[in-house]
């Protein structure tokens, strides 16, 4: 009877630092981390709890969390947050698919393509954010052409894309951000081992649409996965878009922590924290079941 | 039915011509190998027939059938390829029952076949397992059950045993042989390894650069090559040139009874394999033999192979006796009846 493979054997017997080696020499990153991190989280659940002696408030209770939680604000925040980060992370997410999809055989021919798909990835958010002002307001570059070209008579007609009901400003700006961030992990995995599970299936008798479905949706699921968690997790924190591009009102979270932090009022900090928490708990959720998706898929060969 | 023929195929790679001209029959219920060393474009051959790959010239036809333009879904072929790749989202019965499920075969009949192909590729018990808890070699077991089970016309094994090690290797050698004689499936091998296509087909092609040098039974093309290059393949070490004169043989190395040849006169390069010629250690009285001096000896396990000098050049020679050393003066005998000519050089 043949012996279960072992990938890691190598790795086994490589001679290297233990457990305990390989910590004191993380340490010193480690302690970095945890000092500024970790640290600022404590201080700031510290604050949340409502000791913040500086306003006089001295007593650690978990009323201010009550009083977030409790508030009709927070809810619409909260669903509003949500549905931007889903939103955009699914319109990404499918756009990527298709993206990578016609990209897959065109990339391994040119770099040059590669190349442009990396670009995007070093803009800031910040930037794309008031390039969308200048394209998308009311009286932006896109309005100005469609008057120009007779589409509509004044700006005014034009749709309200920025500050607008439904964050579309926002969700584009995300989308155009983050499809190339999601396309090139669902990339690395094709040109790992998609496109010859591709021509196995084609020579056993799988239509294209099969193919599809039965071959390039499962191998991508946890590239797309990973990746569609790390960005809801990233635009469910982000706070200078929608500061730029939402609504006064309902805020999403981030904006609306900001808000409450900032506030002249020192004793609406602790709220302002507390909300901060409530975000980092949701992201923290999100990057833990990326790794377990990540996990789960190098468990099964596949490398992300 | 299973019957292949490949006419006049060209392949290019951009303006790189890899494949040209080339011709070759695989009758129904044979294995045919076609070996070649890396780079020879072996597996191209294969991707062609596959229809993974378009040909630029010629014409491939299964079952008398040309596939030309005809996608590999719709192929009457199916291929085993040198790394497993089998979808790693699949446990290993979903893995073989692919193909079938693909075909719309209902899930009953589907577990049925599976089911066969299991015993037959002797993965019973495994049929839950997930890919990632397999060997290599049961990985590429359940590759090939995988393509047996759609009974194709023509099954076509891409080097699927080089990323095996020697033991494994072997057995999957025995285990595609039992199957290909009980299951009298057509089946084209590509391999670079000589032992592997001389034991498992019906038939050897061998490929250098590009074209057919030569296609027969293993024995026809160990030991009768059709030219130096194949003889070297095969392993072949000792070539001398020399010329016909009256059915004798006559070179540096001596003059050797060959019986009528054509070509009187003409020169001809002659090869004979390492272990058909006899050594012994040079006694007082001459064996009659050609005189020579060991160089060099290599033990290669069931056999040791010398290098000899001698005043015509050197000789490599395999035996299986022990005892030979460096510097050892020795008598070498090379049997006429082995030595192989070539035409005219």
């Amino acid at each position: 009877m043949d012996s279960p493979s072992r990938p890691d054997g190598d790795a086994r017997t490589r001679r290297g630092p233990d457990a305990g080696g390989l910590v004191l020499l993380l340490l010193p990153a480690l302690a970095v981390v945890w000092v500024l991190f970790g640290g600022g989280l404590a201080l700031g659940l510290v604050q949340a709890l409502g000791y913040l002696p500086v306003a006089g408030l001295g007593e650690l209770s978990w009323g201010h969390f009550a009083r977030v939680l409790t508030d009709p604000d927070f809810i619409r925040s909260l669903l509003l947050t949500f549905y931007i980060a889903g939103t955009s992370t699914s319109i990404a997410a499918g756009i990527s698919i298709l993206t990578a999809l016609l990209l897959a055989s065109l990339v391994e021919r040119s770099r040059v393509i590669h190349f442009m798909f990396q670009v995007p990835l070093t803009v800031p958010h910040l930037v794309i954010a008031v390039a969308a002002v200048f394209m998308l307001a009311p009286a932006g570059l896109f309005s100005r052409a469609a008057v120009a070209l007779g589409w509509i008579q004044t700006s005014a007609d034009f749709p309200l894309l920025i500050n607008d009901t439904w964050g579309v400003g926002i969700i584009l700006t995300y989308v155009w951000k983050e499809v190339p961030f999601i396309t090139m992990m669902i990339l690395a995995v094709l040109r790992q081992s998609g496109n010859a599970l591709l021509d196995v299936g084609r020579t056993l008798k799988a239509s294209p649409w099969q193919r599809f479905r039965y071959i390039t949706l499962p191998t991508i699921f946890p590239a797309v996965g990973a990746a569609s968690l790390i960005v809801f997790a990233y635009t469910f924190g982000a706070f200078e878009v929608p500061f730029l591009l939402g609504r006064t009102y309902p805020m999403t979270l981030p904006v609306w922590a900001y808000k409450n932090y900032s506030d002249i009022d020192l004793l609406a900090r602790p709220e302002g924290i507390a909300t901060g928490i409530v975000i980092a708990l949701v992201v923290m959720l999100a990057v833990v079941l990326a790794q377990m998706l990540t996990k789960a898929a190098r468990k099964r060969g596949v490398i992300l | 039915m299973g019957d292949l023929r490949i006419e006049k195929l060209a392949i290019d790679y951009g303006a790189r011509a890899v494949i040209q001209g080339l011709d070759l029959d695989v009758h129904d219920g044979e294995m045919v190998s076609l070996l070649g060393p890396s780079g020879a474009g072996k597996t191209t051959i294969l991707k062609a027939v596959a229809g993974l790959l378009e040909p630029s010239g010629g014409n491939i036809l299964i079952d008398g059938h040309s596939v030309r333009g005809v996608p590999p879904e719709k192929r009457n072929a199916v291929m085993v390829f040198q790394k497993p790749l089998l979808f790693p989202f699949m446990n290993v019965s979903q893995n073989i029952g692919f193909g079938l499920r693909m075909r719309g075969q209902a899930g009953g009949e589907t577990a049925r076949h599976v089911d066969h192909i299991l015993a037959l590729t002797r993965l019973e018990g495994l049929s839950r397992r997930k890919v990632h808890e397999l060997s290599g070699g049961q990985q590429q077991r359940v590759a090939l059950a995988r393509a047996l089970v759609l009974k194709p016309s023509i099954l076509l094994l891409d080097e699927p045993l080089s990323n095996l090690d020697a033991t494994l290797r072997q057995r999957m050698r025995e285990l595609i042989q039992t199957i290909q004689s009980e299951t009298r499936m057509t089946m084209l091998f590509v391999t670079h390894d000589q032992s592997e296509a001389l034991m498992l087909s019906h038939r050897v092609a061998l490929l250098l650069d590009g074209r057919l040098r030569q296609v027969g039974a293993p024995r026809q093309l160990f030991h009768h090559p059709a030219d130096p290059e194949v003889a070297r393949f095969f392993g072949g070490k000792n070539f001398f040139q020399g010329h016909i004169q009256n059915g004798m043989y006559h070179s540096d190395f001596g003059v050797f009874a060959v019986g009528p040849q054509d070509g009187n006169g003409h020169l001809r390069t002659a090869t004979i394999r390492p272990e058909d010629i006899r050594i012994v250690p040079r006694r007082a009285e001459s064996s009659g033999g050609l005189a020579g001096r060991i160089v060099k000896t290599n033990f290669e396990g069931s056999a040791t192979r010398i290098v000899v000098a001698c005043s015509a050049g050197e000789l490599v020679v395999l035996t299986s006796q022990d005892g030979f050393l460096p510097g050892q003066e020795v008598e070498v005998t090379v049997p006429p009846d082995k030595l192989r000519l070539f035409p005219d050089a």
